[in-house]
């Protein structure tokens, strides 16, 4: 491993004005499972690394029906997986945690720390882009308010910038009615990444589909919405016409590449299908 | 025809063997305290890293390695310029016709995307690293070929001047029986077919890795991860100019090695002569990536065969050529081509054979040893047009397979008449376990998710005869106290094999097995072995142990005849007592033993040699699977794997090497490749992110059964080998149950998903 200059600031703004003054050789540390393994490979050049794990108060998390649910930075993906608030009203959620390494890697990985390294095929982020999820940004300049939707830029790239740290995310509560979903679809079962992600959240009205939000992961430069697949299904009655519709819209707004672990076809059709089940397994766990 | 009779020993009472003793290896494991290679840590010790090159065909203008060796740590650079220039054996098998002599430690020419080209010592690893980077090389590109058909084309260029042309890495091997042209023409049906066969690799737990020191007398020692102490002693000495008495081999604990293993690599010797440069220890341990690049996979190529059959379903002809790709170098090339083409005489009977095998250098990374040697590949091709022969003729495959099964007597692979042969009793019981007649009804369907059963079956040898004559040692000593001490030179790949050889010896000697201690891979001390491989470990080195613990027995018993006041033939040893038959005269075999006042201790030391031939084992796998139409996975929902391998020694550890064999097996079937960029020759997958093992997770139900049937006399009261056999019958199982799921039949591994789809797709459009 390449030797890097550590650093273990002690508060939000200690950090942010460190983090600013270092640029872009400085990353982040919380758990580390993505980013020692690239230092390792060499898949990253980092000299500088900031341990954000002695500031005080980012490992909160709280659940309230009417506020939702709100977790910190520090909270690793464990323990979202074993949250009875997330068990009950986010199985989405619940299933991309779970899938997400080995339980070894889920003690340490934090759910902030793989929305933030913005992989293409990251499991919690089509979850959360569904489920219309905000991240909570501490800067010496301000504090913001990013949606997930809106955070990445491209492959590892986000909006943030040199001082930027993400301090919670906020779940918006289950609406009546709704229901929501993930597949992930990969080689095998487990230490897997996917290579194709889909998750649905929608609310039902009678026989017709208020609302929905369908989010893709891995089958473009981002996680993204299907948001013209979307709109063909809001307000409509989820007959297997509009269904089919529905799939093959999904699959036209993907844009995904071929390599060795799926090629570009492949991957578009499966998300037709998964944009399928997902719907139907949304549908069946209404609440 | 000759049939030899089955001689047996008739003993039925065991109290040892058949056991699932506590392996004896247990504690050490899970208290993390056993020593592997990698763990040796000497005073001062270097650490050495191999540059790799970024082309896949290439002579070497020139390297620059001033600014590495500038570097602070930095102790040592080797290059082809300095480092002797011995042409050697790939796998060191010395002079055996299963490899091939057609390697140097660096050469001034690269062969393969990968091929190392320069090797650093420094007091860290990352300082080692870093001066990878600071020597300099400078390429004059060859043209490449990555696949068979390029470099068996006239004008290829060739890879290595070995004097044959196209690329062959061995002349053809050309097996041929009865006549073909007869045997085709009394055919009612002719199946012809491509299979196309990746390359899956071993994937073993434990990189390579190696310590070395040399010692004030010139003399190495090196603690290296490999399954052949001898051989790497042997080819270490004969290429940096040393008597075998100055090269020291030792081998403990492995994790992993599927046969791979056999080959000297590049950083064996290259860590030796670092050490020798510096005159320090010098540690050099594969990345995962590294055992990839400069591992050993198992053969890609194609097969292309031809059978008759006739409408009462016998099978009149078999037609093959078989073209194996070798990657850079021969590795076992030419093992892994005698046997996997000998294996196509037999496994369904057949009195016409015609078969052609050939091997092809191709610059892509070396294919050698590994777990089923050639014969997964050619089994999988027999297997699958076998099967869809049965349904073209209206049969069901497990009853054609059966009719057509090898029996006793029949010419095996090795030349060898068959003794103890097993195949039908697996078919037949397999046909029962998995109640097929009944689950072959509800196959298929038009649903979304759709189930099938599929049947393989497969045969395999114990040891490499004849393509190596082979022999197994052991010395087993007494102590005074009744305990006693087991020498092998066999390694303990993890397989459990040294509690198996330890069982034979107390079983032999009537003591309990707590009373043996082995010591084992150290070529110093134990004595000469070939090597763990070819599936012979128990029954050669196991037969090995056997007669040295009963040369052991009879001086024991002559020395306690007087004691008991009887003659050596009149007594027994059972439970550590020795009994005068018909009386009730006994002693403990520690006070026959055990020095006495004015009597010191006596040496009681049993020699074992054992040259054997060969003996078969036999297997028969069923598989469910379920095949998902829309996304086109396909996932194994149960197996039952039948295995008649002669006598169990540990039925726990027996089960234990089928499971594992169907674990990689479904891996190479459904999930597993290794894959080579065909314009750059450069690796796309050299990780466990993109090369995908099943996981437990993914492991079916396996309900193991495994028969006694058919016990060999070469092996320990008829024990046979299992290593191999296992990986060998679940590919060709998995591929039949899928055609029996969506009526597709598949030609090549690995069967992914996309492959599914595209195949239903295809009869979609046909129909």
């Amino acid at each position: 491993m390449k030797s890097f200059d550590y650093h273990e600031p002690k508060s939000l703004e200690e950090a942010s004005s460190l983090l600013a003054e270092l640029g872009k050789p400085a990353s982040i540390i919380a758990g580390g499972t993505d980013l020692l393994v690239e230092i390792k490979e060499e898949l990253r050049a980092v000299s500088h690394v900031v341990n954000i794990k002695r500031i005080a108060g980012l490992d909160w998390k709280s659940w309230d029906p009417e506020k939702g649910l709100r977790f910190g930075t520090l909270v690793t993906a464990r323990e979202i997986e074993t949250w009875p608030a997330v068990v009950k009203h986010y199985p989405n959620l619940r299933t991309a945690v779970s899938l997400l390494g080995s339980i070894q890697v889920r003690n340490r990985a934090t759910v902030v720390g793989n929305i933030c390294r913005a992989s293409p095929s990251a499991d919690t982020i089509p979850p959360l882009i569904a489920d219309g999820a905000e991240l909570t940004v501490y800067s010496n300049a301000g504090e913001r308010v990013i949606p997930v939707e809106e955070l990445f830029t491209g492959p590892g790239k986000t909006v943030l910038v040199p001082g930027d740290i993400v301090t919670g995310i906020h779940v918006p509560a289950p609406r009546a009615r709704s229901g929501r979903a993930y597949i992930k679809h990969g080689r095998r079962k487990a230490m897997e990444l996917a290579t194709v992600g889909v998750a649905v959240s929608l609310e039902r009205d009678g026989d017709t589909c208020a609302d929905i939000r369908i989010a893709l992961g891995a089958v473009a430069a981002t996680p993204i919405r299907a948001r013209t697949a979307e709109a063909l299904l809001r307000g409509r009655s989820l007959d297997d016409d509009t269904l089919a519709a529905v799939a093959e819209t999904a699959m036209q707004e993907s844009t995904p590449i071929s390599n060795v672990r799926a090629s570009a076809a492949y991957r578009r059709e499966m998300v037709g299908v998964l944009t399928r089940r997902a719907i139907g397994m949304a549908m069946g766990g209404i609440q | 025809m000759t049939i030899h009779e089955k001689d047996i020993p008739q003993k039925t009472d065991f109290t040892v063997v058949g056991k699932s003793v506590k392996r004896s290896d247990t504690l050490e494991k899970v208290t993390g305290s056993a020593v592997y290679a990698g763990d040796i840590a000497l005073p001062g010790m270097l650490h050495g890293k191999i540059k790799r090159c970024e082309i896949a065909h290439a002579q070497i203008k020139r390297i620059d390695t001033s600014k590495a060796l500038a570097l602070k740590g930095v102790k040592a650079v080797l290059t082809h310029e300095n480092v002797p220039h011995v042409l050697h054996y790939g796998s060191p098998h010395p002079r055996s016709a299963s490899c091939t002599k057609d390697q140097y430690i660096f050469d001034h020419r690269v062969r393969y995307w990968g091929e190392g080209v320069a090797a650093v010592a420094a007091v860290t690893e990352e300082i080692a690293e870093e001066a990878l980077h600071l020597i300099e090389i400078e390429y004059e590109p060859l043209p490449a070929v990555f696949t068979i058909e390029e470099a068996m084309k006239p004008d290829a260029p060739l890879i290595y001047d070995n004097g044959l042309d196209h690329n062959n890495v061995l002349p053809p091997v050309v097996v041929r029986r009865g006549d073909i042209d007869k045997g085709f023409a009394e055919a009612d049906l002719i199946l012809e077919n491509e299979f196309d066969l990746g390359r899956p690799t071993p994937a073993y737990m434990e990189p390579n890795v190696c310590v070395t020191q040399w010692d004030g007398n010139g003399k190495l020692t090196i603690w290296s991860s490999t399954q052949t102490a001898f051989m790497v002693r042997g080819a270490l000495a004969e290429v940096l100019g040393v008597p075998l008495n100055k090269v020291r081999v030792v081998v403990d604990h492995m994790g992993g090695g599927f046969g791979a293993k056999q080959d000297l690599f590049q950083h064996e010797f290259l860590c030796a002569l670092l050490a020798r440069e510096t005159a320090k220890p010098v540690r050099m341990e594969y990345t995962r990536k590294e055992t990839f690049l400069g591992g050993r996979s198992r053969h890609p190529g194609k097969i292309w065969l031809k059978q008759g059959f006739t409408k009462d379903g016998r099978i009149t002809a078999r037609q093959a050529r078989i073209v194996f790709n070798s990657g850079a170098y021969g590795s076992h090339s030419p093992g892994v081509t005698n046997v996997g083409t000998a294996a196509m005489t037999s496994l369904y009977r057949c009195e016409n054979v015609d078969l052609e095998g050939r091997a092809i250098y191709t610059n892509t990374p070396i294919a050698g040893a590994f777990r089923g040697y050639g014969v997964v590949q050619t089994y999988f091709a027999i297997d699958l047009q076998v099967d869809e022969a049965a349904e073209r003729l209206g049969f069901d495959p497990a009853e054609f397979k059966l009719k057509n099964a090898v029996r006793e007597g029949d010419i095996a692979p090795s030349g060898h008449p068959i003794v103890g042969h097993g195949l039908e009793d697996c078919i037949r019981r397999g046909i029962e376990e998995s109640d097929w007649v009944n689950v072959r009804k509800t196959s298929g369907g038009s649903g979304v998710k759709r189930r099938g059963w599929g049947i393989g079956c497969e045969m395999h040898g114990s040891s490499a005869y004849p393509g190596i004559k082979e022999q197994g040692n052991a010395i087993v000593k007494m102590n005074e106290d009744g305990t006693v001490t087991l020498l092998t030179g066999t390694a303990g790949l993890g397989t459990g094999a040294h509690t198996a050889l330890s069982q034979i010896v107390a079983e032999e000697l009537g003591v309990p097995f707590e009373s043996i201690g082995v010591v084992q891979g150290d070529t110093d001390v134990v004595p000469w072995d070939i090597g763990a491989f070819a599936s012979h470990t128990t029954y050669m080195g196991g037969r090995a142990a056997q007669i040295a613990a009963a040369d052991v027995k009879r001086q024991v018993l002559s020395h306690a005849a007087p004691l008991l006041e009887a003659e050596a033939d009149q007594l027994t040893i059972e439970g550590g007592v020795i009994r005068v038959t018909g009386t009730n005269r006994s002693m403990t075999l520690k006070d026959a033993v055990a020095p006495h006042r004015g009597i010191p201790a006596i040496q009681l030391v049993g020699v074992g040699t054992y040259t054997p031939t060969k003996s078969y084992s036999f297997g028969a796998h069923f598989v469910e699977v379920e095949v998902d139409t829309e996304t086109g996975e396909v996932a194994v929902l149960q197996v039952i794997p039948v295995h008649e391998i002669g006598k169990v020694v540990h039925p726990i550890a027996a089960a234990g090497q089928i499971e594992g064999g169907i674990q990689q097996g479904i891996g190479h079937t459904l999930s597993e490749d290794y894959v080579i960029d065909l314009t750059t020759g450069r690796s796309l997958n050299p990780s466990f992110v993109d090369y995908k093992m099943p996981l437990s997770m993914d492991m079916p139900p396996i309900r193991t059964i495994i028969l006694e049937t058919a016990p060999d006399p070469g092996g320990p009261w008829g024990a046979k080998g299992v290593g191999e056999d296992p990986i060998i019958a679940i590919g060709p199982a998995i591929a039949n149950a899928i055609h029996d799921a969506i009526g597709v039949r598949f030609h090549h591994y690995p069967i992914t998903p996309e492959n599914i789809l595209d195949a239903l797709r295809e009869t979609t459009k046909e129909a």
